[in-house]
């Protein structure tokens, strides 16, 4: 059995890995939170100079037509500049975001091309800075996965480095976007580590609370969202809370399949890949004439949301489906960015809308639309991105309010629930196990998922032609101490398994073809070890060929215990990185 | 940096606009015509900088009432700017006008160093040098209140001005779109950092009005910045907005019973420029470069709470001069009253005045509608 990485530190080993560690989480906390400030102000500069944001569009209010031509076709040019970005220089064809960190973290496997990524990154800022519908903290958070990955070369010889690093990485880009230190450490826990290892857990602590300084003591960076709340009046609003996490469950489902079903749409359309996005550009540039509250991030309308008349009820559920509408189709047509900020700005307004309703509708006594708008935004937020505790301490850390905490956990518990059980634990593990990896029964088995029979094949086995005696073949079988052996046909068919015991019923003179067991256990190129591992439960035999699903040729055979080996050898790696303290 | 390019378009864009100022009319060399906001201002003004400037230079300084707004500039003749030589504007005003050329361009190596010989350059606070004109201090406009009709429980906040169920009676704003539309939106509960975020959008600012809805029938309107304090005087109203130095003055040396609320308190920037056509160039240069002379700035200081905008003047502050109250306390940029102060933000403001004037003037036509 293979020894795991990094077992048994010795006393200087684990000094060395302390220091290494908590170095290396600084400077990633550093370099992430920098990135990520220079990601937003990039941004706000291009939202700024393309008459995106509402602060320049009213400078230029005079000018009618330059306003509205603006809206018309920045977004499409972006589009476009995005579209034939990932046309010829992306290899992947897609935007990267957390699908690709987890899977990365997840099966322990190399992340895409740092230039992937920097590409990426570079169309999610002009996805994002001509006003697309799309979410900023996706890309943050690769922001984050590619300067983890960058600790690959500094061979630091620590074990689990590189998921570590990206887990730092992502925590730092969390805390310094949303001012929220401990949210950034709970999400690389839960969406990106999904274990909590202390050798894990100090740099990810060191590399958060590093962006949160930089963040907010060096450059002062203004909190995202400020709430007054005098506190929850009434104990029967926490009923309402959950109502409101029931509901929020089923926009957050309907929000996800839509964007799903859209890029299965825009994939099977004619449509060329490298326009897709600049048709989305064109729609959304059209709806924004009528409702400039959808272009962008739109932190202007996340903010109305939690003032009391702001908007009427028509209003708000007219931009509720606008921006659900505009956010699909530009996540499907392939604009580079998240589904976060969206979520959030959906959710506020659908919580805004059962507030203001309950308000018109009913006479139930409650304490204002803003525990409502609140519970609604992380209700529809957290079955998205998976993070239940990461969306409640993001309230917690940006509100500072106790109350509206309590309030959000009793609406995002019963949301994540139901939408755990309806759809799936995220969106990004739906996305994931669309392209074959699930991570729904843990990790052991998505890496198991991955590798195939064919790298643990032994050629040591004896193999015999049907018309062979039997008296030969068990005489070659008790020379090399085996019990059976592979029948196969001159021209290379496999035919099946002769075992020892099945020969002894017959004469010594038969022919082997007589004794052979043809439908025994079989594997094909395509067998993963997990599914090898799965059809071994009960099986008693030694070995189990390997055979082309194309013309029947045998390829090889892997020995029972070999799988074995192979699963205790993944399962071990897992524990122990799962249990490592330093 | 959009700031400073723009800056450098207004400059040359300025360049033509002086060259025809060369038809000089009046004897320049003996009067300098300097605008002032009169009042408690005008007075200290004169004390610290026109009547000193006067001996010295040996002129006359002749003042004219000026309430802000670039419209007199554009109109000429006695009504208008056309015999204006200094004016003191507001920073938003300064750089609309400069944008439309109606102001000289300025060179502020014109500038006095201070007097341990630091460049002005160094000396002023960064940003306090535009291209038509130079920072000279920063002032508030603030909400405050007549102590005698709150006997009990005192308004403290931006929401207790709206609040008339606790705090009932008469309110009095100036009459321009300046500072009350933040306060409204500010009355929500929105953070001071969004608020110009928000004002951008017909939504904020449709919820600003609606905010002044409520108080539309309490509401008495004031131009001249020396009424606010005459208005809670003479008990017509029982809070008023207002310049921050006049509440002062009406305190310490009138004994009105007035008090600052601080909450809100919306700073802004006075700037000394020239008009483009102005006959004395020269000598309105040689003005500016005496009333920002660190001690003449200090003086200044010493009689009503302006910040001024070079190092060297805010190290000679000291105490009131007629009732020794220490005058750095009372300064909007005193770090207990700028705990909750809105910033403006004057390119927005330079910016957006016709919009804004459209909706006030809008808003104001519904009342006499209704």
């Amino acid at each position: 059995m293979a020894a795991p990485t990094g077992s048994y530190a010795t006393g200087s080993q684990v000094l060395y890995r302390i220091i290494a560690l908590s170095l290396l989480g600084t400077v990633i906390g550093v370099a992430v939170s920098l990135l990520a400030i220079g990601f937003v102000e990039c941004v706000v500069w291009l939202n700024d100079r393309l008459l995106v944001s509402p602060r320049t569009r009213i400078q230029h209010e005079e000018n009618a037509l330059l306003v509205a031509s603006a809206t018309l076709l920045v977004p499409a040019a972006g589009g476009l500049v995005v579209g034939l970005i990932f046309r010829y220089l992306v290899p992947e064809g897609r935007p990267l975001g957390p699908p690709d960190t987890i899977l990365s973290v997840q099966t322990r496997s190399a992340p895409p091309s740092r230039r992937s990524g920097l590409l990426s990154t570079l169309a999610a800022i002009v996805s994002l800075g001509s006003g697309a519908s799309v979410g900023q903290y996706g890309p943050m958070v690769y922001l984050g996965t590619l300067v983890g990955t960058l600790s690959n070369g500094l061979r630091l010889n620590i074990p689990n480095v590189r998921a570590i690093a990206i887990a730092s990485g992502v925590a730092a880009a969390i805390s310094t976007a949303f001012n929220a230190p401990i949210a950034g450490l709970v999400f690389a826990h839960e969406v990106i580590l999904r274990h909590y290892s202390i050798q894990a857990f100090a740099p990810t602590t060191v590399a958060s609370a590093a962006g949160y300084v930089v963040a907010n003591v060096i450059f002062e960076r203004p909190p995202l969202f400020l709430v007054g709340f005098e506190g929850v009046q009434y104990g029967h609003e926490f009923f309402l809370f959950a109502v409101v996490g029931v509901l929020s469950a089923l926009l957050a489902m309907v929000y996800m399949k839509a964007i799903l079903a859209c890029g299965a749409v825009a994939a099977r359309s004619p449509i060329p890949r490298a326009l897709r996005p600049m048709i989305a550009g064109l729609v959304l540039g059209v709806v924004a004439l009528e409702l400039p509250d959808v272009l962008g991030i739109g932190t202007e309308t996340l903010r109305f949301a939690t003032i009391e008349g702001a908007f009427e009820l028509d209003e708000l559920a007219l931009i509720l489906i606008a921006k659900m509408t505009v956010t699909v189709l530009c996540l499907g047509f392939g604009f580079a960015g998240g589904v976060f900020s969206p979520a959030l700005l959906i959710g506020i307004l659908f919580g805004a809308l059962l507030g203001s309703a309950m308000d018109d509708l009913t006479a139930i006594a409650h304490s204002g639309v803003v525990p409502y708008a609140i519970c609604g935004m992380v209700a529809v937020t957290s079955p998205v991105i998976g993070a239940p505790l990461a969306t409640i301490l993001i309230v917690f850390e940006l509100t500072r309010s106790y109350d509206l905490t309590i309030a959000a956990m009793v609406a995002v518990v019963l949301a994540n629930l139901i939408s755990y059980r309806m759809f799936g634990r995220s969106l990004f593990d739906v996305q994931l196990r669309g392209r074959g990896f699930d991570l729904s029964l843990g990790r052991g088995s998505a890496i198991l998922a991955e590798r195939r029979v064919t790298g643990l094949m032994h050629g040591d086995v004896p193999r015999f032609h049907p018309d062979d005696e039997i008296r030969t073949a068990l005489r070659r079988l008790g020379d090399c101490g085996r019990s059976e052996g592979l029948v196969i046909e001159r021209n290379g068919r496999y035919v099946g398994v002769i075992r020892a015991q099945s020969c002894l019923a017959h004469r010594p003179s038969d022919s082997v073809g007589e004794a052979t067991d043809r439908n025994a256990l079989e594997f094909d190129e395509s067998t993963t070890v997990w599914q090898a591992m799965e059809a071994l439960r009960g099986f008693l035999g030694e070995i189990t060929p390997v055979v082309s699903t194309s013309d029947r040729r045998l390829l090889g055979a892997v020995p029972e215990s070999t799988v074995i080996d192979a699963y205790l050898e993944t399962v071990n790696r897992l524990r122990r990185e799962e249990n490592e303290s330093v | 940096m959009n700031r400073y390019s723009l800056c450098l378009l207004w400059f040359w864009l300025c360049i033509p606009a002086t060259a025809l100022s060369a038809q000089v009319q009046r004897d320049e060399a003996k009067t300098l015509i300097v605008t002032t906001w009169g009042g408690a201002y005008e007075a200290a003004q004169r004390q610290a900088y026109f009547a000193p400037f006067a001996q010295e230079a040996g002129v006359e300084v002749r003042l004219k009432a000026y309430n802000g707004s670039v419209d007199p500039l554009r109109r000429s003749g006695p009504s208008g700017g056309g015999e204006w030589d200094v004016l003191d504007m507001t920073e938003p005003d300064a750089l609309a006008a400069c944008a439309e050329g109606l102001l000289a361009p300025f060179d502020p190596r014109s500038l006095r160093p201070a007097p341990d010989g630091t460049p002005a350059r160094k000396d002023f606070l960064s940003g306090a040098f535009l291209d038509c004109g130079v920072v000279h201090l920063v002032y508030a406009t603030v909400l405050a209140y007549d102590d005698r009709a709150f006997p009990g429980e005192k308004p403290r906040t931006v929401a207790d001005f709206f609040d008339l169920q606790r705090f009932p009676g008469k309110r009095a704003l100036r009459r321009q779109p300046i500072a009350l539309l933040e306060w409204a939106l500010l009355s929500y509960g929105v953070p001071i950092s969004q608020l110009y975020d928000l004002l951008s959008t017909e939504r904020g600012m449709t919820l600003a009005f609606r905010r002044l809805d409520r108080i539309r029938d309490q509401i008495v309107w004031w131009e001249d910045g020396s009424e606010p304090v005459k208005l809670l005087e003479r008990r017509e109203v029982v809070m008023a907005s207002g310049f921050n130095g006049r509440f002062f003055n009406a305190r310490v040396n009138d004994d009105i019973p007035v008090t600052i609320i601080w909450d809100g308190q919306f700073l802004d920037m006075s700037v000394w420029a020239i008009a483009k056509d102005s006959p004395s160039r020269t000598l309105a240069e040689s003005f500016i470069g005496f009333a920002t002379r660190a001690e003449n700035m200090a003086a200044f200081a010493h009689l009503i709470p302006y910040g001024p905008t070079r190092r060297s003047a805010i190290a000679r502050i000291g105490l009131h001069a007629r009732s020794n109250v220490p005058m750095l306390l009372h300064m909007p940029t005193a770090p207990l009253n700028l705990r909750r102060a809105i910033r403006s933000d004057s390119l927005w403001y330079a910016r957006t005045e016709a919009v804004r004037q459209r909706w006030f003037r809008n808003w104001l036509a519904q009342d006499k509608g209704s």
